[in-house]
């Protein structure tokens, strides 16, 4: 990885790689594994989950130019929703999505063959859609520490509270799961 | 070529390509950008409208670093005044161009603030071409583009269905974080898409 960006924000990571290729390599190093074990989780499948890996970059890329910093410098949030809508879309759709990767040539850069398996509507299942349904000041600080790994001063910074706050969101957020969550694929 | 020591040789893989696959994207960004400038500003062909959104907001920011002496004084003035000068009904036009799971929606838009902010509702909802899946569209951003096929300002989804927005007008939708600096103003010849 480039060291030059290793201090830079998300962010300005983003806004860096109109200029530098390595700019979004270094993003896609820190998130990278983050991204393919939410859809390996949700796939089961570790060539699907990286085909979508490589779309949710993909599309990043592409709609750079529509990042929004609402997280203190963070991606996270960003990327996690393109990564969630590939999901859903590819659900749809009936076949893994691919057309932003496709778009910009990544396949045919890959010594591999493209995943096979059909997507599943039980990839959707999981702590998403309940996740969506917990009040959003709840939902936002568990997205933080939960797929971010934040520490609670840096939640706090993001959603504008008290360190202490956004600890009681969090534990909230997370026992409401719980509550829900008695048998899944997936533990938070 | 970067390297990507932490993470699995799948990964580490994916990363040279997407790095690969992104560096030659930029190269041909900045060759179109240059053969545009030489013809006297002829736009490049555009193989996708994603690529042609980022791209042109590139451009545009080369435009104006050519021309920012000639309308330093005029631009803020002049913008304002087009702002000011748009009806209710183009500023919905506007939000429907911008994006193409909202063409047919129908929306209508009053005024809260004329040529800033607007409150457009949809007739039907958005379809689920591109954007977010249903009923999942509480605050999404999207550009508004204006009859020049210019961005010109952004809303934002204030429900789950997409049917109610609110939209701003050149600068206040920077201000609102709903687009970048680079991309107000950018050329948008069709709606986009994600």
């Amino acid at each position: 990885m480039n060291d030059l960006f290793t201090d830079h924000t998300d962010a300005s990571l983003l806004a860096a790689s109109e200029r530098d290729p390595n700019a979004f390599a270094e993003l896609y190093g820190r998130y990278a594994e983050r991204i393919h074990v939410y859809f390996r989780r949700r796939t089961g499948d570790d060539s699907a989950a990286l085909d979508l890996t490589a779309e949710t970059f993909a599309q990043a890329w592409l709609v750079r130019g529509r990042f929004a910093d609402r997280a203190g410098g963070s991606a996270a949030p960003w990327l996690f929703g393109i990564a969630r809508n590939a999901l859903l879309m590819s659900i749809r759709r009936g076949s893994i999505e691919r057309r932003a990767s496709q778009r910009l040539g990544i396949r045919e850069r890959l010594d591999r063959e493209p995943a096979t398996v059909a997507p599943d509507d039980t990839w959707a299942d999981g702590a998403d859609e309940l996740l969506e349904a917990l009040p959003p000041s709840q939902r936002d600080a568990v997205r933080l520490r939960v797929l971010e790994e934040l520490e609670y001063e840096q939640i706090a910074g993001a959603l504008g509270t008290s360190s202490a706050a956004a600890r009681v969101r969090v534990h909230r957020g997370l026992s409401a799961l719980r509550a829900h969550l008695s048998v899944t694929k997936e533990t938070l | 070529m970067p390297m990507f020591d932490r993470l699995s040789p799948e990964l580490a893989e994916l990363g040279d390509a997407l790095h690969s696959a992104v560096a030659a994207d930029l190269a041909r960004t900045r060759s179109a950008a240059g053969a545009g400038l030489a013809v006297g500003g002829a736009r490049p062909r555009s193989r996708s409208r994603l690529r042609a959104m980022a791209r042109s907001a590139t451009r545009t920011r080369r435009r104006i670093a050519v021309t920012v002496a000639v309308l330093v004084v005029a631009v803020p003035g002049a913008a304002v005044a087009a702002n000011a000068l748009l009806s209710p009904s183009q500023v919905a036009g506007g939000l429907a161009q911008g994006t193409l799971a909202l063409l047919g929606t129908h929306p209508t838009c009053t005024t809260v603030q004329a040529g800033v902010e607007y409150h457009c509702v949809l007739q039907s909802a958005p379809s689920n071409q591109g954007g977010p899946a249903a009923n999942q569209w509480l605050n999404t951003v999207e550009p508004s583009v204006g009859a020049d096929k210019h961005v010109n300002g952004g809303c934002r989804a204030q429900n789950q269905a997409g049917t109610d927005w609110e939209c701003y007008l050149g600068q206040a939708a920077v201000t609102q974080k709903i687009i970048g600096q680079g991309f107000l103003g950018a050329y948008s010849p069709s709606p986009g898409v994600g």
